[in-house]
Parts: structure tokens; sequence; C-alpha cells
């Protein structure tokens, strides 16, 4: 399991667009912020890898500022374990 | 919902940028990528839940995530504890999760069928219940044909039930309709007659109605506290703290405590007494004497509301009645009341001087007479607790009785600070054991199985024709293993307590009784206890927050809880168990034909038909159970039967104490739901307010303007001094056994041990029992510290380590073991010496030799 | 004594730095320590390995052992180890620690008698005068007792019952009506046997077994606590006070070493029930 997250920043007036867009790449989930153009996003891939190219994706997004990885977790259980079982 | 690892690493992310982002997410959104709503910022949901172990009650909230149980605290809004905790009430959520829990029913088997001396093989509820009705259905065909033609209080029978303290109320209730309105048999007592009965015994004959007047806070309003027979700092911790504070905070405040062993609460006592086993009915009577002797008493009020009365005396201790002891006794098992005059009262506890009773008790004289000095003080507030040292003693009603007495003469009662207080061990002992009519001469409310007219009314609110009722007082907790032992009863179901470890004398009297093969046993439980391993078939049970539940303590307050969590495996609440198996019998092999000829719409039906469906039960639909966050929990009784069982059969329990046209007052309690949302009420609750001292007028709603105080138990409003004397105990040390043996609990564990045992932390900090005994004692015998000793009675002995140094300090010529220690059964050593009239096991004494192991 | 003793603060303060730095290191570069880490270590005694009842000061200790495990064999209850090689105890001498093994205090102190140098001070035959280490409550945010709730449990396993470790009452600010029972360790009479670390049921414990040197605090040499040295002397060090008087309206008293301005004077009740109790008692029956 490997999850990672990210704050977005964007111009407020087109956060709603960048959070649409974002949301499209595969793993990826918009908590919130559009208001404040900081969006807070977390990312679930397969390899470090690709968590970064997706990462750096972002960046292409048109009405995207820049992206800051904030928390990043990866670890050998599986995703789908029941937590304190 | 399922809560996934996943779920969860993914909303502490999105939370930790929210946090660097100075971005605040509405807590319910970040919530939502892990939880549902209602739940706190760690995805944890929490409820309120009373405590499961002791009479306390105190309430506490658990936190529930991903389907279990994760987490807990005091409750801080619960007025009995205020967020504290003793430290079992600490680990309560490890309880539900000891590695041993049973999740299938198993029963004994051989070449695949049932045998009794089979190994225990798994099986399905279905194969289970076949085999349990099977046996059942024997002895109740037998028992139909030996009663046929017998008037109802002539009745027997020969299936049986050991319930609970522990059950929920409508567990008791369920199962007290089954027993006796289904199977017309009261062979049902709960295991609080091992623990409370004496205390029952004698709140009916001194006031007509059970449990205590006062309330907890009289913790806070009496000026002096006395303690007979009681070690709260140990068993009843958090009162045992309040108690404290008031000592500390309250100028010239006093304790005084009696006991036959210094304990825990002596470090705090200002006038501590060691007396010797069974003297306390002597000091008792002193202290009434002092009082008349010194014409301290209060004459208004025993003028007004008080009569005097004589129990009859040489009693036996109800033993076997071929007991030489029992033969010896002129008036065994007698316990009838006849009226005296104060002047023959005084007469007759004169002879207790304070010479003689310090003699009796080995309790310096100036102690004895500061104890007296302090209950004839007009001006201080004394309040009075006791707990298994007055009612396991085999004239437990008479000592309980003798402490009414003094607070009777004195009118140190019901107000706020003036209260004699019975304790209870469990954490129900009141609510189910004792409200909802589980003992084996009891119906719901306090009404009794003898009394015709109170069995027509049980009849009309449970819709059954009458002469339904059996009205023969059924077998008692120790006379159910004496017959299982005799062959006379041979179905026998063992719910929410460990009786193989409890219940005394299990050499000659238990496991003989369980073992015999006309017998079939069946324990439900949801570890394999003592018990659980003496049995024929074990039934796996939920446990307390697996299932809704309702918990009464020693201050009459009802407390509620929702089902946190879902039991492991294939386990089932006890509520179930007992509906389930009631669909197993059609009401022609429970009931004879002529009484069925009386409700011709009953036939062809079943007993959970007649039981449960009607329409009384069964009348609340289903619905959600949800707090006022708008959690969600399940109801697993619910979700089977397709109706509210718990709802509805608390109602129809309400129809026998809050109903208009109720045979006794007094038990009034409010509707269902509103126990939900408050924090436990005190009955009785009349147009929604709680009642804190009965008896006493503008406390009590009962008592009417201008009648001061009235005892409405009593038909005439009185309550009764009731005289009793000094009798020795059933068994003393003599040259061969040479020392007292007393047994009793300690902090870290309760009662059998069966949950706490199972919480490592506790089980490390007290792992084994230990024999605490005087140094003296130890030297003579050759023994040190650490040592093993083996402790030996006339009826079985058992190995433990000797402790000189321990919390309890025995003084010569005692011993004291707790009986927690499964690995030591301590119920081998017990006598089943019981007080007559009560019926409850003195588990203080007996006598014992201990010598080098 | 001083010379030993500061050699042995030094090591152990050495100890306890690298330790942590370890811990918080995340295991990073631990491997590259290698040996030459461990030759060091047998020096001195890790803060949580205790030795035996009767154990001479540190240095002395180490050179008296002759690492015979002749206590070993002796422990009746199987608490005691020897150090091994990769050990932070030195390699063959004796320790155990308390919170998976206490010492359980026998009267007869066999690892003592067993010791054939008396490394294990042959003097000690009072099991209750051993100094293995000072039981410490380290962590009052944690024990549950100074929380409110009741535990005791350290309390109630301690063999040297109420005088190594008591119970304080305290008044719960918080809850407004529970006491608090707040576990109080006594050096003058705990022998460090552990058995309080064993039994505390916290996921670690609140009170641990230390060093009695790294446990205890000392007074500056200069300081006496003046009520103990009255207590000691019997009587005022000084001249006593002089009796003082006030102005004071009618009916209050000022009690100068005790409750200060006593408005309502006690006694006003008039009823010392001690003295003669039951004259007042007595009501309503004379009157039938």
């Amino acid at each position: 399991m490997n999850i990672c997250s990210a704050i977005v920043h964007a111009k407020p007036e087109v956060a709603g667009i960048v959070q649409a867009s974002l949301e499209e790449f595969a793993g990826v989930q918009v908590h919130g912020g559009a208001e404040q153009g900081k969006l807070i996003v977390t990312l679930e891939g397969e390899g470090d890898d690709a968590l970064a190219d997706t990462m750096a994706k972002f960046n292409d997004v048109s009405g995207v500022i820049n992206t800051v990885m904030i928390y990043h977790y990866c670890g050998d259980e599986p995703a789908d374990m029941e937590v304190m079982k | 919902m399922k809560l996934t690892r996943r779920d969860f690493v993914k909303s502490n992310a999105a939370a930790a940028a929210a946090v660097a982002a100075g971005v605040s997410l509405p807590a319910i959104q970040v919530a939502n990528a892990a939880t549902a709503d209602g739940m706190d910022a760690d995805g944890i949901r929490w409820d309120k839940i009373a405590c499961r172990f002791c009479g306390t009650g105190c309430s506490v909230l658990v936190g529930t995530k991903g389907g279990k149980m994760v987490a807990s605290q005091g409750d801080p809004d619960a007025p009995v504890n205020k967020g504290l905790n003793c430290i079992k009430g600490y680990f309560l959520p490890k309880i539900l999760y000891g590695e041993d829990r049973l999740t299938q029913p198993l029963l004994r088997k051989k070449g695949g069928k049932f045998a009794k001396d089979g190994k225990f093989e798994p099986v399905s509820w279905d194969e289970a219940f076949d085999v349990m009705a099977e046996h059942w259905k024997v002895a109740l065909k037998k028992d139909m044909e030996k009663n046929a033609g017998q008037p109802v209080d002539k009745m027997t029978s020969s299936v049986g039930m050991f319930g609970s303290g522990q059950w929920t109320v409508w567990e008791g209730y369920a199962a007290s309709k089954l027993m006796k309105a289904g199977f017309r048999s009261n062979n049902l007592d709960p295991n609080a007659r091992h623990c409370m009965a004496s205390a029952v015994g004698a709140f009916m004959r001194a006031f007509g109605i059970d449990e205590p007047m006062g309330c907890y806070d009289d913790l806070e309003h009496a000026d002096a506290f006395v303690l007979w027979g009681a070690n709260m700092a140990e068993m009843h911790p958090i009162l045992w703290s309040r108690l404290t504070d008031t000592r500390l905070t309250k100028k010239d405040c006093e304790v005084h405590v009696l006991s036959t062993y210094e304990h825990r609460c002596f470090e705090l006592a200002d006038n501590g007494m060691v007396f010797h086993p069974q003297s306390d009915l002597a000091i008792a009577n002193y202290i009434a004497n002092y009082i008349i002797q010194n014409k301290a008493y209060n004459q208004d009020f025993i003028g007004k509301h008080v009569n005097f009365t004589q129990t009859a005396t040489d009693i036996g201790y109800g033993l076997r009645p071929d007991h030489p002891l029992e033969k010896a006794a002129k008036n065994a098992g007698k316990g009838a009341l006849s009226k005296i005059s104060f002047e023959e009262y005084a007469a007759s506890v004169a002879p207790y001087t304070l010479e003689k009773a310090a003699e009796m008790s080995g309790v310096p004289a100036k102690d004895l007479e500061r104890l007296a000095k302090l209950y004839a003080d007009p001006n201080k507030k004394v309040t009075s607790y006791w707990t298994m040292g007055m009612n396991q003693h085999t004239r437990g009603v008479w000592i309980n009785g003798l402490v009414y007495n003094i607070h009777l003469l004195m009118g140190k009662i019901s107000e706020p600070g003036n209260s004699p207080f019975s304790l209870t061990g469990q954490p129900s002992a009141c609510g189910t054991a004792r409200e909802v009519g589980t003992f084996c001469h009891r119906l719901p409310a306090d009404l009794v199985v003898a009394n015709p007219a109170h069995r027509k009314f049980s009849e009309q609110v449970w819709k059954l024709p009458e002469g339904t009722l059996n009205g023969k007082v059924g077998y008692h907790a120790v006379l159910m293993h004496r017959m299982l032992k005799d062959s006379k009863m041979n179905t026998f179901w063992v719910m929410c307590n460990n009786n193989m470890q409890a219940a005394a004398n299990l050499n000659e009297e238990s496991y003989p009784g369980w073992r015999n093969p006309a017998n079939f046993i069946t324990v439900s439980d949801p570890y394999p206890t003592v018990s659980a391993m003496a049995a024929d078939l074990i039934l796996p049970t939920a446990m307390w927050a697996e299932k809704e539940g309702a918990y009464g303590n020693a201050e009459r307050r009802t407390q509620f809880w929702r089902q946190q969590v879902k039991a492991p495996g294939e386990s089932k609440s006890d509520l179930w168990q007992l509906m389930e198996f009631a669909k197993r019998f059609n009401m022609e092999e429970v009931w004879p034909a002529e009484l069925l000829d009386k409700a011709p719409e009953y036939k062809g039906k079943t007993l959970f038909d007649i039981l449960y469906t009607n329409d009384q039960v069964n009348k609340f639909a289903v619905q959600e159970v949800k707090d006022s966050q708008g959690n969600v929990y399940d109801n697993d009784e619910m979700a089977d039967f397709g109706f509210y069982p718990q709802k509805g059969l608390f109602e129809e329990y309400r129809m026998f104490n809050s109903a208009d046209n109720i045979i006794k007052k007094g038990h009034e309690m409010a509707p269902f739901d509103a126990y939900h949302t408050a924090r436990g009420l005190r009955w009785p609750v009349i147009d929604g307010k709680e009642t804190l001292w009965r008896f006493r007028e503008g406390y009590d709603p009962h008592v009417a303007k201008g009648e001061g105080v009235k005892f409405y138990g009593k038909p005439d409003g009185k309550a009764n001094i009731i005289s009793a004397p000094f009798e020795p105990a059933a068994e003393s040390p003599d040259k061969e056994f040479d020392l007292w043996l007393c047994t009793g609990r300690v902090l870290e564990h309760w009662h059998s041990g069966s949950m706490t045992n199972r919480v490592p932390e506790l089980h490390r900090a007290v792992p084994d029992a230990v024999v605490f005994m005087h140094r003296n004692d130890a030297k003579k015998r050759k023994l040190r510290d650490g040592q093993m000793a083996k402790l030996q009675t006339r009826r079985g002995e058992l190995v433990a380590r000797v402790e000189t140094r321990g919390r309890n300090r025995p003084p010569e010529g005692l011993v004291f073991i707790p009986w927690f220690d499964a690995s030591r059964l301590v119920n081998k050593l017990t006598l089943d010496a019981t007080d007559p009239l009560s019926k409850e096991t003195d588990y203080k004494k007996c006598a014992v030799k201990v010598i080098k192991a | 004594m001083s010379d030993s003793g500061e050699s042995k603060g030094k090591g152990v303060n050495r100890r306890q730095f690298l330790s942590q730095t370890l811990k918080t290191a995340c295991g990073v570069g631990l491997m590259g320590m290698g040996l030459g880490f461990y030759a060091r270590q047998a020096e001195s005694l890790p803060a949580m390995a205790i030795r035996p009842p009767g154990a001479l000061p540190e240095e002395d200790f180490l050179g008296a052992c002759i690492r015979c495990g002749l206590c070993v064999r002796d422990c009746p209850y199987d608490i005691l180890s020897l150090g091994q090689l990769g050990d932070e105890v030195a390699t063959g001498t004796p320790y155990f620690y308390a919170r998976t093994d206490p010492c359980e205090m026998c009267e007869d102190i066999p690892c003592v008698v067993a010791c054939p140098t008396n490394a294990l001070d042959h003097e000690l035959t009072d099991i209750n005068d051993a100094r293995m280490g000072l039981a410490v409550l380290v962590d009052q945010e944690t024990c549950i007792a100074f929380l409110g709730l009741r535990c005791e449990v350290c309390f109630n396993i301690c063999p040297i019952r109420g005088k190594a470790i008591s119970l304080e009452y305290e008044h719960n600010v918080r809850s407004g009506k529970h006491a608090r029972f707040l576990p109080v360790v006594h050096s003058e009479a705990c022998t460090g046997c552990g058995l309080c670390e064993k039994a505390c049921i916290l996921e670690e414990a609140a009170i641990k077994i230390f060093p009695t040197h790294m446990a205890k605090g000392e007074l500056g040499r200069h300081y006496r606590l003046g009520w103990k040295e009255k207590e000691k002397a019997g009587k005022s060090l000084v001249t006593p006070d002089v009796e003082h008087r006030y102005n004071l309206p009618e009916g209050v008293q000022y009690d100068l070493q005790g409750k200060g301005l006593i408005v309502e004077p006690e006694g006003q009740q008039q009823s010392p029930f001690s003295s003669n109790p039951l004259d007042r008692l007595n009501r309503g029956l004379e009157n039938q």
C-alpha cells in the first residue's frame, strides 16, 4: 500500500475546475480546500515512481500553481485489511 | 461499515495536508474518508454503557472502530463516577477479546452422538437445541404425569435454570417468563442467591419492599460511616474514593470499620475493629442495648413508624435435613415473626452488655463503645454499608435486620446521610436478579409465587389461563445442586455465571450433581470456565456490549446501553437463546390438556408464540437504533426475531411495576426510551422524576403530605425492629481443623475471574490466589512467606502460596483466600451451610487446617 | 567511594546517551558500531538491569564477582540471569529485570548465601534491608492513580507494606466528590525488589526501579527541614515564640499556629458528645 497526500495550489477562481481535472487521475481523491485555492489531495498507487509521476503531471493541469507533498505512507500490509484486527 | 487500512491511512494523509495548508476541512469530511457520521477524529464511535463488573454501576464511554471495541473512558457526565474507573473498568474492552472466546456450540459426543462421558465437539445451534430440548421434553413429560390432578401449590418440577445478577434486565425477565409461565417451574434462581439473598430477606421482613431506601448521595451527606463486613476499598473502589473524599474534606467525619480481618479499609479507619467470626450478632445487639440503656432512642420515631417483633430462634444451618445440626435444631428454617413490646425487645438485647460484647467479639471495649456512641448521637448522620460479610452468613437475614434495628431505634433512616445501605456485588443484582423475579420464590416486582393474588395478577399480565403459574416455591441455588445429585432435578441450564467455581462444597454436592448420568447440564458462557468444563452442552454467549442491555445498580439506578459490536462467531445473546429455545416446544408438550382447554386458542402453538409474540413483547416493530448524533447501532435480536424484543419485554415488565392496577406500588419505572438518553434513573420514577430517598415525605412521592415517614411496603406503614440473638456458626475451628477460613475477593479481579483473568495486565498484577495469614500462624506451621501451603477442610484441599505481608492482615486464628483463581477452586473447601431464611451460603466461615505443602 | 561513584556515574551517563542516540536515530548506523561498542559496555550496568540483593557498589561488585553463577542456580524463582556476550551487562554477572522477573524477596536470601566471594554481601541477613535499587513513580501523567482511577496495584503488591509505598489521599478537584489515592515511594524502606514495576498495569510501567544514585535527588548540604529538626530536638531550636494577643471583636478567636481567624468559636454546638453524650440524647421517653 502506497499513499501520499499533497497540497495543490491553484488559482481560487479555477480551483473547482482543477479539482475535477485532478480527480480524473487514477487513485486521486480531493478532500477540499478549493475555496482557499489549496486543494487537499490524496494519491494512492503501486510504487513510489507511479505516485511521483502522477504528482508531476499535476503541474501540467492548467490552473495549478504548485504541488507540495506532505505525507507519504508505504507499508506492506494489505490495504483492505480491517483496522485493529 | 468496514473500515480498511487504506481508508485509515488516507484520512490521516488528508488531515496532515489540511493542517499544513491551514485549510480546515469540515470534520465530517475528513472523517468521511475513513468513517461514518458521528465519529470522532480518530474514527472512533463513542457511546455510553454501564460497567460490566460490580454493583457500583459506573458509567463508561466505549469507543468502537471497525467493528471492534478499541477504546474506553470513564463517563465524565455520570453522577456515580464522574469520569473515573477502577482498574477493572480501565480494561473493560479487553474482556471481550480473550483468546479463548467460545464461538460455537459444543456438545459431549461419542461416536457421533451425545454421550454424558463423551468429549466436547462443535455442533450447530440446531443440533445443540435438538439434543437439549429432547432432554427437557423427557423431564417435562414426567413432571406432567406426576402433577396430574395436583393443585398448583403442590406441583413439582425436574427442570431448572440458574441465572444471574449479570443478566440484562430483559434477559432475566424473559427467563422468568420461560421458566415460570412456560415450563410452569419455579426452579429458577440467580447467582444473587449467593450474594444478596440475605439482604433481600431482611428488606422484606423489615420494610416489606426490597432494595435500599437511600442512594449514593449519602456518601457526601453522612457525618460518619460504619462498614459492617464490606471491603469497599477493593470491592466498590469508586464508592470508596467518594467515601474517602468525604472523610478528607468534611470536618469531624469518622470512619468505623468492622471485619474479621484487617483489610484495605482499615487504612482510612478512625476506629478499626477486628471481631471474632459470627460475633457481629453480639456487637449489633450491644449497640441496640447501649441506645436503650442510655435512653438515646428516638421515641417519636419508634412510636410512629416501628413495630417490635421477635424472630424464631434455633433455626439450623440450611444443611441437608439428615445433617446432625439440622436434626438438633428446634425450629429449623423457621422465620416467623411474633409481635413483642418495646420492653420485651429491650429485655432481649439487655444481655449484650459492653463487657459481654467485648468478650465475645475480641474487640476492645473502648472501640465498641465509641461505635455505639456514634450511632447514639442524634447529631451525627450515620451511613452503614455492608456486603458479603453480612450477607454470606448463616444468620445473614438476622444480622441485616439487627443493623436496621439500630437505625430504626435512632430514626436514622431514609434521609440524606442517614442510611443503612446494603451494597451489591453484581452489576444487576438489583435490576435483574431481584426486580424481575428470577428467585425461586418470586415473580416480577416483589410479587411471590406462593401468593394466589400475586399469581393471578401475573397470569393476567402474561395473558395466561388462570392456574398456570406454579404456586410451590422452587429449588434455590444450593438445593439445586443437592437435587441434581439426588436425581430429582434432571435438566439444568446455567447462564451468565460460573457456579461450578462459586457454589460451596464442590466435591460433595456440585460436581457429583452435574456429572450425574441422570442429568443434562447446559452452560451458556463466553469462555471455557470451570462450569463449562463440567457441562454436557456449552452454548457460546454474546456478552455485555455485544447486545442491547440494561442493568440496575445498588442505588436503584437503571442504566441502558445499545449493542456496540457483534459477538464473535456463532455466539448469541442469552436473550436470543432463551427465546429461540422456546420455539422448540409445542404447548401440548409443556402444558396438560386441562390447562390448554382453558385457553383453546393456544393449542397447536409454540411456547415462543405464547410467551414472546403475545402482542405485548412483539408490540414494537423493527426500527433503527440510533443515538442523538445519528450513529446507527446493530440489534441482532431485533434482526433475528423481526420485532424489538428488548423494548417489548421491558414495556411488558413495566405492567408489573407501573400499570394502574399494580399490587405493590413503589417500583415505578420510566418508559423504555427514556433510559437510552439518561445516565440512569433511580426508581421509583413517577412523572419523569427520580426518587433519591424512599419512605420520606418530600423525597418519596408515595409518602403523602403530613405523613413524614411511611414504610409503605408494610400494610400499616411501619417498619419492623426484629429481635434476634447470637447463635454460633455452623462450623468453628476445633483441634484438628484449627483455623477459621474466610473467602473473598481482590480489587484486580472480579468474582470467578472468568473475565478479568483474560486481561493480561490484570492477570500479571495478581496471577494467583494466595492465602493471607498471620505471621505467627505461619511460623507455628513452619511456613514462610512465599512457600506453598496446603489448605484442608473436611470437604477438600488446595495448595496456595503463603502471604503474611500482603494487603489483608488476618488476626491469629484466621486465614483469608480470594476465590477468583480457577486453578485453585476455593469452593472445594467451603461448606454449604446456608442462612435457613435466605438460603444464602456462608462463604466466610468454616474450619480449615493449614500445613506445609 | 566518591571516586568510584563518579566514574560509575559517568559510565552510566554515557550508556544512557548511547542508547538514547540509538533509539532516536532509527537504527541507522547500528551495524557500523560493531564489536567495539560491545567491548566498552561491560564497564557499566544499564539502568534497567538490577543486581541481586546485597550486591556491593557496582565497581566493587564487578571486582568481587567471580562469575560462578551460584546465585543464579540457587534463586528459587529463577529470576536471575547471567550477562552474556553481547548483552549490556558484564558477561557472567548476575542481574534481573524488574518488569519481567522481579525479586520475590525470600526471607532466607538464598542467592546471598550461595555467593562464595561476598560480592553479594553476607552481612545482609534481613531481606528488608536490601537496597537493590529504588522504585520511582516516573510518570504521573499516565499513572492512573494520579488520574483519579482506583488502581493502586503497586501499593497492593509491595512486600514492605505501607512503608515502601504508601498512599496519600487527596481531594479530586475535577470530580469534586472523589478522592485520589496517590502512591508515594519511601526510599528508607524500598528494597528495589521490582514487584511494583512488574505489576504496573500500564503498557509501559509508570513506576520503575532505578539504581539508587540515579533515582534520588539530594538536598543542598546546607539546608535542613525545619519541621523535622524541631521534631528531632523535641522543641524549638531557638527561643520559643511569645504568647500573642490580638485586638478582636467579641466571639472571634485567632489561632496563630493552626486555623488562623476563627469567627465561629468551636464548641458553639455546646454538645461535646464525648464528655457526657447521652444526657441530652434522651428525647421523648420521659415525657410519656
